[in-house]
This record gives C-alpha cells, structure tokens and sequence, in this order.
C-alpha cells in the first residue's frame, strides 16, 4: 500500500497546471520561502484520556488509520498482552497499551468486594491510548529548523508534511517518542489532533470513535476542570491513586494540551515519569561550547605570541 | 465443524514472539533519530574544516610574515573539507531534495537552524578566502580582500563549530540528553585538528618558523584538550556503564588515550614531517573514535553490547 501511494502521489493532478522542467525546479525552490497569512487564534483545544475507562476496543486506532488514511503496519505478534501495534510511529498515530497487573499467587482471580487497594492493584488491567502530547513548549517544535512544525490556530502542534525536510531533529527532541521519520518519503509524522476536522467544527475521528468516552476532545480549560472534577469523585469511590499527568506545568516541562488521568505510575504506562525539556540546557551547552574553542584560540595566540621573532 | 471455525490456511500465520516482554516499564520511551556513522563523519569533517580555517585565520592575523604561506594552502584546503561535510549533512536528511528549506526560517532556539546559518554564512567568506589565496598563488594578489574574507570568516566559523555539541546534547536521547560538556570538547577539539592540519601543511610546505611555534601550540592544545574530554566522558559515565561492561569500557579508554599520549609522545621527541605526520594521523583516529562512540550510544541496546559486542 505504500508504494502504491508513492506511485499515485507522483502522477500528475488534473488540477496541476502543466509546467516545464524549469518552472518545475523553480517551483521547488521558491515554494517553501512563501508565507502565507497565519490564521487568527482559535481558542486551545486538546485531549482529556481518562484510562480508568478504556476498555482497549482500539476503535481510536482503527478510526485514526481510516480517517488520516495511514497504511497499515503489517501484523506482528508482539507477545505484549493485545499489544500488537507496539510503539506510535509515522503511520500509526494512535496506540493502545495494555497492562496486565494479576497477582502470580492467584493468576486471574479477580479482586473481590472489599479487598484493599493493594490487593486490588494486583488484579486489574490498565488500558490507555496513548497518541501526541501536544505539549504547550514542544521540544519538537523548538528544534524544528524548517519551521515545519508550528502551534496551529487551536494551539496543537502541527507538522507541515510539505515543508519537513526529515532531519529528525524533532525525532532526537521528543522525550516521548512520538514523532518518527516515514521511511516513505522520508519525512516526520505524528498525530494532527485532526487539525482538518477541527477547522472544519468537527470532532477528532479517535474521540468520535471511542465509545466508553475515554478519549475526551474540547477547549483544554473545560477539559482540566472536567478531568479534575473526575480525579475528586475517583478519590470518593476509593480510588486514591488517581491523577491527571501533563495537565499543569512542572519545573522541568510545560503542561500537555493531550493530558491523562492514570492511577499507576506514569512509567507503568511508558511515559517518562518526570518528562524534562532538553532545552533547559541549551544556554548552559552554548556557553561550555563557546568556553572550550575560546580556550583553545587563547592558546594559539599566546604562542603564537610568544614564539614569533 | 462451521466454515468459518476452520483453519485460514490461506493466511500467513503472524510471527511468534521473539521475546516474552511484558509491560512498559523496562522500554526505551524515546525514539532514536536515523543518525548513524554519517554523522560522527560530519562531527569530525565539521571539526576539521572549522578549525583549519580559525587556527590558520587567527595564526595569520596575529604574524602573517609567519603564517601567510601556509594559510593560503589552508582556505582552501578546509573549503575542500567543509563541502564534503555539507555533502554528508544534505545526504542524512529524510528528502535531501529540500535541503533549502533549512533557510526558510531562523531559530535562535533551534541549535540546527543556527548551523545551517552559521555554516552557510560562514561557506561564503571561506569561499573567497579560498579563491582570493589560489589568485594570490596565480599571481593576482588582493591581499586586503583576502584578509577581509578572513576577518569576515571568524564569526561564522566559530558558530560553526560551536553548534554542533549542543545539537548533539539538547535533545531526550539517553545519555545525549547528559552531555553537557560534548559542546565544550567539540570546539575545543576542531582547533586542537585545526591547529594539527596547519602544522602538517607548515611542514609539508618547508615552512620552518611556523613548524616550530604550531608544534608548540599542538602539544599545549592537547594537554587542554583532555580536561573537556574528562569532563565529557564523566558526563557519560552512568550511560556507558549502563551499555558496556568495564572490561569494554577500559578497552575504550585505552585507545582514547592512546590517541593522545602517542601523538604528544612523538612531538616531544622530534618535529620531523613523519612524527608530524604519524602524531595528526592517531590524533584524526581519536577524535572519530570518540565521535563514534557518542554517536552510537542512542542506538546500542545493552544486552547486545554485554552479549558480545
């Protein structure tokens, strides 16, 4: 399916004027430098995943495939519990993770009434569709040089597919490990939170398919409030553990538009429990960077200097 | 038996498992960009042809009775090697045929944005530099232009070399992410070879006086050249730990320090063209060993190290 994409992406469309090789050349290379008018802000919309609820259909990935119209990966047998997509990649940008946490004393029994909640977390599966951060200070959009990768009207992060050049600088940057590079192409692909939806007053496909409302979409301030309000009846229903991650700032990372409630640690679910933003280092490595050549070009004329008749 | 209940024998049966993994605690969260061997090439052509031109633009600027001849033979020389570095730049991106796009926008905060500038900007005073030395060698001597492209050269090239460690260290990678000290051995490591080309040109050239004082400054640069690289591979320590065993990694100090004890050896016993010659050959070897092996790291899985490298 792929190269047949490649072949039909390279056919001419009918709505391609027809143009000389030059033109052609031209085209290419004046292209990227055009500008168009960035649309007026919109009010920040994101996603609200409450894993408590996710039943591990997989309706989001089947419906993010269709509506983005990503090939398929293949089937491979992960061995992973129903995980068999394994990892987010260019072409799979939704990706069920299941977790099973059964007690080896008594495999598949179930908690019953009245246990305590460490018994109770022994016996249980954690499901969560994981997908884009959306993080509010991306370190994918930071380290983008094209400026492919841009805050859209909505304040999703957003890949121009027509613009990445596939440097993989946002790939080295992602402390999450979303963003890969097609082989197809060779350009970065991710999760668009369904931008063309969105312009268009729609839903995203994943949030429109799933059917326990796991997967909320909305303005990102109702959505805190609403996953807020969710964490605090959790905790009266006896389930203390609960917590949203990626919903408010951290000392060493922004808050996510995509943020999640969970009720294990976030490295249980593969993310990184305390997600840090590389570019807190940045001036600390320029300055180091600079300190050693001048170090070195103090030595050189110093001898040069001393030696010289 | 139903149809439907029967065997797919027409299906290709799903692989097995290869491994019995279980959960997501023990997985690599982040994704490893497509930077391989490449790029520790880029890492050592960038170093070389950087410091070439400073050490020769700042060893001319301090005594050009001394330096000029050989710097004439160094533009273009590090020209040479900056266009194969580029070459290898533009061949790693994902769709290389928009290698331009890296010019649509300028990114203080993008560590890559800033070299793609650096290195174009600094590409057109190396370029005259270049052309106006070979005039000059022709016969037609713009000397004031020449030490204009020179000066003008500076800026740029020092960016030039000095970006290439911070991309290399800002970014969620494991053990990329703690090196804070690869910008500082980076720089100072491209005009410690910079200084090493210039004093095998001064020597292939007959140039006596130069010979003697780059001699000097090769021997001092190399002393100060261990402490960024101390400070780096404490930095990567725990990650090295992690990935190789201690016999391999005293292996690897070894042939670090090989690098640099028999280089300094050999110009403390004698300044001939072939001690010269063998000294700058261990000290290329090194410093791509070491570029190597940082390269590497993101892409080596500890148990294929500790299973037999």
């Amino acid at each position: 399916m792929a190269s047949r994409e490649k072949e039909l992406s390279a056919l001419p469309q009918t709505s391609d004027a027809p143009r000389g090789q030059l033109s052609e050349l031209a085209g290419r290379l004046i292209y990227p430098f055009l500008h168009g008018e960035p649309p007026k802000p919109q009010t920040p919309t994101g996603f609200y995943t409450d894993t408590t609820v996710c039943i591990g259909c997989k309706a989001c990935e089947v419906a993010c495939k269709q509506w983005n119209q990503l090939p398929s990966d293949g089937f491979n047998w992960s061995g992973n519990s129903y995980d068999n997509t394994n990892e987010l990649s260019a072409t799979t940008w939704r990706h069920v993770k299941f977790i099973e946490q059964f007690s080896h004393e008594a495999p598949g029994t179930p908690a019953s009434e009245g246990t305590s909640s460490n018994e109770q977390a022994l016996n249980r599966w954690l499901m969560m569709s994981d997908h884009c951060k959306h993080c509010l200070a991306a370190p994918c959009h930071q380290a983008c040089p094209t400026g492919a990768i841009i805050q859209n009207e909505f304040e999703n992060v957003y890949i121009q597919a027509d613009i990445c050049n596939g440097c993989s600088c946002c790939v080295a940057a992602c402390p999450f490990g979303v963003i890969t590079r097609s082989d197809m192409g060779g350009h970065s692909h991710k999760c668009t939170l369904c931008y063309d939806r969105q312009r268009d007053g729609l839903e995203p496909a994943c949030a429109k398919a799933c059917p326990t409302q796991s997967i909320h979409f909305g303005p990102v301030e109702e959505l805190r409030e609403q996953a807020r309000k969710r964490v605090e009846e959790l905790h009266q229903r006896g389930v203390p553990q609960a917590y949203l991650y990626g919903d408010a700032p951290t000392e060493t990372y922004s808050e996510m538009h995509s943020f999640y409630l969970l009720v294990d640690r976030p490295s249980v679910y593969g993310l990184p429990d305390a997600p840090f933003n590389p570019w807190l280092h940045m001036a600390g490595d320029y300055v180091r960077s600079i300190a050693g050549g001048l170090a070195a070009i103090a030595v050189l004329l110093l001898v040069v200097f001393l030696l010289k008749p | 038996m139903h149809e439907n209940s029967r065997p797919q024998q027409a299906f290709t049966e799903p692989p097995l498992p290869e491994t019995g993994t279980e959960g997501y605690e023990n997985m690599p969260v982040t994704k490893v960009p497509g930077w391989h061997g490449i790029i520790a090439w880029d890492a050592l052509l960038n170093g070389m042809a950087t410091g070439l031109f400073l050490a020769a633009a700042v060893s001319e600027l301090a005594a050009p009775a001394v330096f000029m001849h050989v710097a004439k033979i160094a533009y273009p020389v590090a020209l040479v090697l900056l266009l194969v570095d580029l070459g290898l730049l533009v061949l790693d991106l994902g769709d290389p045929l928009r290698f331009h796009h890296m010019l649509r926008v300028f990114k203080p905060g993008s560590p890559m944005s800033v070299g793609t500038w650096s290195l174009t900007i600094f590409s057109l005073p190396l370029t005259a530099a270049a052309g106006l030395s070979l005039l000059a060698l022709l016969g037609f001597d713009f000397e004031w232009a020449r030490i204009l492209a020179v000066v003008a050269g500076l800026l740029p090239g020092f960016g030039s070399a000095a970006y290439k460690g911070v991309l290399l260290s800002t970014n969620a990678q494991p053990g990329w992410k703690d090196a804070r000290w690869l910008g500082g051995y980076l720089t100072n490591s491209a005009l410690l070879m910079g200084c090493a080309e210039l004093l095998v040109l001064s020597a292939l050239m007959g140039q006596p006086q130069a010979t003697a004082i780059l001699r000097t400054a090769f021997i001092v640069l190399l002393v100060l050249n261990v402490i960024p690289m101390g400070l780096l591979f404490a930095n990567l320590q725990p990650t090295h730990a992690q990935l190789y065993t201690r016999e391999q990694q005293w292996r690897a100090g070894a042939l670090i320090a090989v690098g640099t004890l028999i280089p300094l050896g050999l110009m403390l016993f004698n300044g001939g063209l072939l001690f010269i010659l063998v000294a700058v050959i261990f000290l290329l070897a090194e410093s791509w060993f070491i570029r190597f092996l940082y390269v590497k790291i993101p892409h080596t899985s500890p148990l294929e190290v500790r299973s037999g490298e």
